[in-house]
């Protein structure tokens, strides 16, 4: 019943007269010949394991997946890897890349709109700078697919967006087609110190909830204007077309009726009302169990749902409840104790929360972590192994591909290597989940985007004569 | 109280905690793996720890007065020594309140020392053995001077054998970002060093005319003074935090004329470029491996195979962990990446074990007969971040591994019924 009601509401929202789509992407993939990558371990990103096989690639797609050997279909272009290991492309859900660029200036400083408690209104991608030199690192990590949010100083913080990890002059370049957007929501200390500081609300827990329930309030009513003006315009055509059709009448009211105005338009609320409407995925920054809870409650209330917690760092303590709301948790391996609610961070959280049947992901919120996203995922597989936890390697990268796609509303076109999705694949010197390991070789959409026995990567404009040295 | 009384109490101080007694030992740990190649299991062997000290190594040992330890299957190598962390200086780092890591308002923090303010009974301590780490050097952060203070060698025991050296090292901040304390230019903070480092010399000189009616004789307290003495003479090494080539190749040429003074380069970010001088004149670099991001101008050249350019000009290294978030936990880990990217996997070991135990003149950085027992039991390669240690021995004793992150693991995995 509620699923028809979104359904319907957006139905309404779609026939709204201005662009939902604005700054729509530019991406397109480039054209490659087809190719049989084959590899002595594969891993879909399904959680089944490893396996000696090969995968057709053409057109930027997963055409087939295959274990015989002998039925590589011939004619095509076969890159046999050998040992090395092959996976799909690791995604990010959690980065500032572009809009904290490095060089790290106050100029640069681009991720906190941090002036009012519910900024909804601002949308991540006018920060990012494409030609952050961040962004080929992540690549060579083996980052594929990455969601840039903004910062965390706020209630609602704004709009996140899916980024290709590509080379692109502009950001609508890099924008991956098709991915909705998210909207940043943050608990905690961040919030309530930003504003507590500057003496006004939220200066406390409370506060913050006080906040998110005064601003969907308002979403609820705003939505509901557009949906009264959408009953009235619709009363209004039909009146309009029955009077043409009973034009020899001559109605009275013909010429004197006007047509109704629509509300003026609010675009923190259109956010807000996009997340009611199930188009916008929430991504809560919220680090403490019971907070998490209570914002469990807070999309009920007002009835949206919670995609992903992110800095999940108490996740552990709730994975029943995560798995039963389907909340997804984006999580460090072993960030703690930074901040008072870090404080009781383990290294085997996001194990624990695999293990409770929730939806875990590794993520980075660094442009270091970034890079090294196998590694976190390795460190926390063997924390939950140590504490007696049965979890598979393959489960393990599941945490790095598949649930990251599922949590940017993208796992229909990645985040794993089914017949079908994009070839984004990286292939690893060894199993990537060990310190050793590096991406050898990274496709986005079938097509090499970085070797590294090539020496073949992408150079941003920063880089030129400053670190062409470093990248030999 | 005056000076003399206060320095009669803190050299008792001192006393205790350096002389706090290390267990005599009789212990027998057998079949234990040597590391071999590339983090292999090499060669099997037993290792005889008497009094606190490795006694004998070799297989088939008889030892009958000694308790024997079972080590099959383990590999063993010497504790690793984390050579830049805030371990213990903070409870929570983002904490201001619970932070004492650097001094604030004081044109001048060479006389801060930062083990005045750690706590020997931080439940962050187990921590750090869980990852094979024994030692580590507690840095001041940077406040608002150049000088920061000095640092302190801990060893990673609850209790008051907590500080190992008081007084380890002088740290003096030149990077880009803290330039703001010397009038907003780094040319400015160099020559202010010089300056203070030559009123030290003054003093060293004439001591007495600090307390002479002479107003300004001095522009230092005689604390910091005194701790810059230190530095001239060598008695405490210069860690300089600095980062562009350009700044370093200043550091290393304008130090030169205090032939005494021990210079070592912490974060080095672009070191790599002057590795034949950093080699020649034997300065060690202090690493963050991790640190490959250009997050500044003075770090256009970070790169990932710094520490395997600076190892193949024979340039001295030892690794630190620094992240704020991860705290120790990253050393290991800045290890194995330097491997990934060049490094002989048994020089990434030395630099979280001999080396700095070298760099900082400590014992038990090393495997060998005589050696303090410092030791830790690894499941697997001991530089891969899977691999965790079964058993670790400070000093010849074992360390309680148990922490309160596992105790909030075990509970919650228990409520919740995880498999």
């Amino acid at each position: 019943m509620k699923r028809l009601l979104l359904l319907t509401l957006a139905g309404v929202w779609s026939t709204l007269a201005f662009s939902q789509t604005p700054y729509p992407s530019t991406y397109e993939a480039k054209a490659h010949s087809p190719y049989v990558l084959v590899s002595r371990a594969i891993d879909v990103g399904e959680g089944q394991g490893w396996f000696s096989g090969w995968l057709l690639v053409e057109n930027g797609l997963i055409q087939s997946v295959g274990t015989d050997l002998t039925a590589i279909p011939e004619g095509i272009e076969v890159i046999d890897v050998g040992d090395q290991y092959v996976t799909p492309g690791i995604i990010d859900v959690h980065s500032h890349l572009g809009d904290y660029p490095a060089p790290g200036y106050r100029a640069h400083s681009d991720g906190n709109e941090g002036t009012a408690p519910v900024t909804a209104e601002v949308w991540a991608e006018h920060s990012v700078w494409p030609q952050d030199p961040q962004f080929p690192l992540a690549l060579a990590g083996g980052v594929t697919a990455l969601q840039i949010l903004p910062g965390s100083a706020n209630l609602f913080g704004g709009r996140s967006v899916t980024l290709k990890n590509v080379w692109s002059r502009t950001v609508q370049g890099m924008k991956f087609p098709g991915a909705p957007y998210g909207l940043k929501m943050a608990c905690g200390e961040n919030p309530k110190r930003v504003y507590g500081s500057k003496g006004r609300s939220p200066a406390t827990r409370m506060g913050n909830f006080a906040g998110y329930r005064k601003a969907w309030i308002e979403a609820v009513e705003y939505r509901q204007a557009w949906a009264d003006y959408e009953t009235e315009r619709a009363a209004f055509e039909a009146k309009a077309a029955s009077d043409d059709v009973d034009e020899d009448n001559k109605s009275e009211s013909k010429g004197s009726a006007k047509p109704p105005k629509p509300p003026k338009r609010n675009l923190q609320m259109e956010t807000l009302v996009g997340v009611l409407d199930g188009d916008i995925l929430v991504h809560n920054h919220c680090y403490r169990a019971d907070e998490m809870a209570q914002i469990i409650d807070l999309s009920k209330e007002f009835g949206y749902q919670v995609t992903a917690f992110h800095h999940a760092v108490e996740a552990y303590k709730i994975g029943d409840l995560l798995a039963e709301n389907n909340v997804c948790s984006a999580m460090w391996a072993d960030w703690w104790r930074f901040k008072l609610e870090s404080f009781d961070g383990v290294t085997a959280n996001i194990p624990m929360v695999h293990a409770a049947g929730a939806c875990a992901i590794v993520h980075s919120d660094s442009p270091n972590g970034i890079q090294r996203l196998n590694q976190e995922a390795a460190k926390a597989l063997a924390a939950g192994r140590r504490l007696g936890l049965e979890i598979s390697d393959s489960q393990a990268i599941t945490w790095l591909t598949k649930n990251p796609a599922k949590a940017l509303g993208i796992l229909d076109q990645t985040g794993t290597l089914a017949v079908g999705k994009m070839a984004d694949i990286v292939v690893w010197s060894s199993n990537p989940l060990s310190v050793y390991a590096e991406a050898m070789q990274v496709r986005v959409d079938g097509v090499v985007q970085f070797d590294r026995a090539a020496a073949m990567r992408p150079i941003t404009d920063f880089e030129l004569d400053h670190r062409e040295e470093v990248l030999k | 109280m005056n000076q003399s009384l206060r320095r009669e109490c803190m050299l008792l101080l001192l006393t205790l905690m350096v002389a706090f007694p290390v267990l005599a030992q009789d212990l027998l740990i057998r079949g234990v793996h040597l590391p071999g190649p590339n983090g292999s299991k090499g060669e099997r062997v037993d290792v005889w720890v008497q009094e606190g000290r490795i006694v004998s190594i070799g297989l088939g040992l008889e030892a009958p007065s000694a308790s024997a330890f079972d080590a099959e299957g383990l590999v063993i190598t010497a504790g690793y020594i984390d050579s830049g962390t805030s371990v213990g200086l903070a409870d929570v780092s983002g904490l201001g309140t619970s932070n004492d890591g650097e001094v604030e308002g004081d044109p001048n923090a060479a006389g801060f020392e930062v083990w005045r303010s750690l706590n020997e009974a931080s439940s962050m301590i187990p921590v750090a053995p869980n990852d094979g780490v024994t030692h580590g050097v507690i840095v001041p952060s940077a406040g608002d001077a150049n000088f920061a203070g000095e640092s302190a060698m801990v060893r990673f025991v609850q209790g008051d054998g907590f500080v190992k050296i008081p007084s380890l090292a002088q740290h003096l901040y030149l990077r880009e970002w803290n330039r703001k304390v010397a009038g907003g230019s780094r040319g400015n903070a160099l020559q202010m060093v010089l300056a203070d480092l030559d009123e030290a010399m003054r003093y060293s000189r004439d001591q007495k005319q600090y307390n002479t009616s002479k107003l300004r004789a001095f522009s230092m307290e005689e604390r910091d003074l005194k701790a810059l003495v230190r530095v001239i003479k060598g008695e405490r090494p210069l860690v300089v935090h600095v980062d562009r080539a350009a700044d370093i190749r200043k550091v290393v040429d304008s130090l030169a004329r205090f032939p005494d003074l021990r210079l070592i380069i912490s974060g080095g970010v672009e070191a790599w470029r002057l590795a034949p001088l950093l080699a020649e004149k034997n300065i060690p670099v202090l690493l963050n491996v991790l640190d490959n991001v250009p997050e500044s101008f003075d770090r256009l050249g970070a790169r990932l195979d710094a520490a395997a350019i600076l190892d193949r000009a024979g340039v001295r290294l030892a690794f630190m962990s620094t992240t704020p978030y991860s705290e120790f936990r990253s050393l290991t880990q800045a290890a194995g990446v330097a491997v990934a990217n060049g490094l002989p996997w048994e020089q990434a070991l030395r630099a979280i074990t001999t080396g700095p135990a070298e760099i900082w003149g400590i014992e038990g950085g090393r495997l060998a007969v005589g050696e303090v027992a410092n030791l830790v039991l690894w499941d697997g390669d001991p530089i891969e971040i899977t691999s965790a240690p079964t058993a670790v021995m400070i000093d010849g004793e074992w360390v309680n591994l148990e922490t309160r992150q596992q105790k909030l693991s075990e509970r919650y995995r228990d409520l919740l019924k995880l498999k």
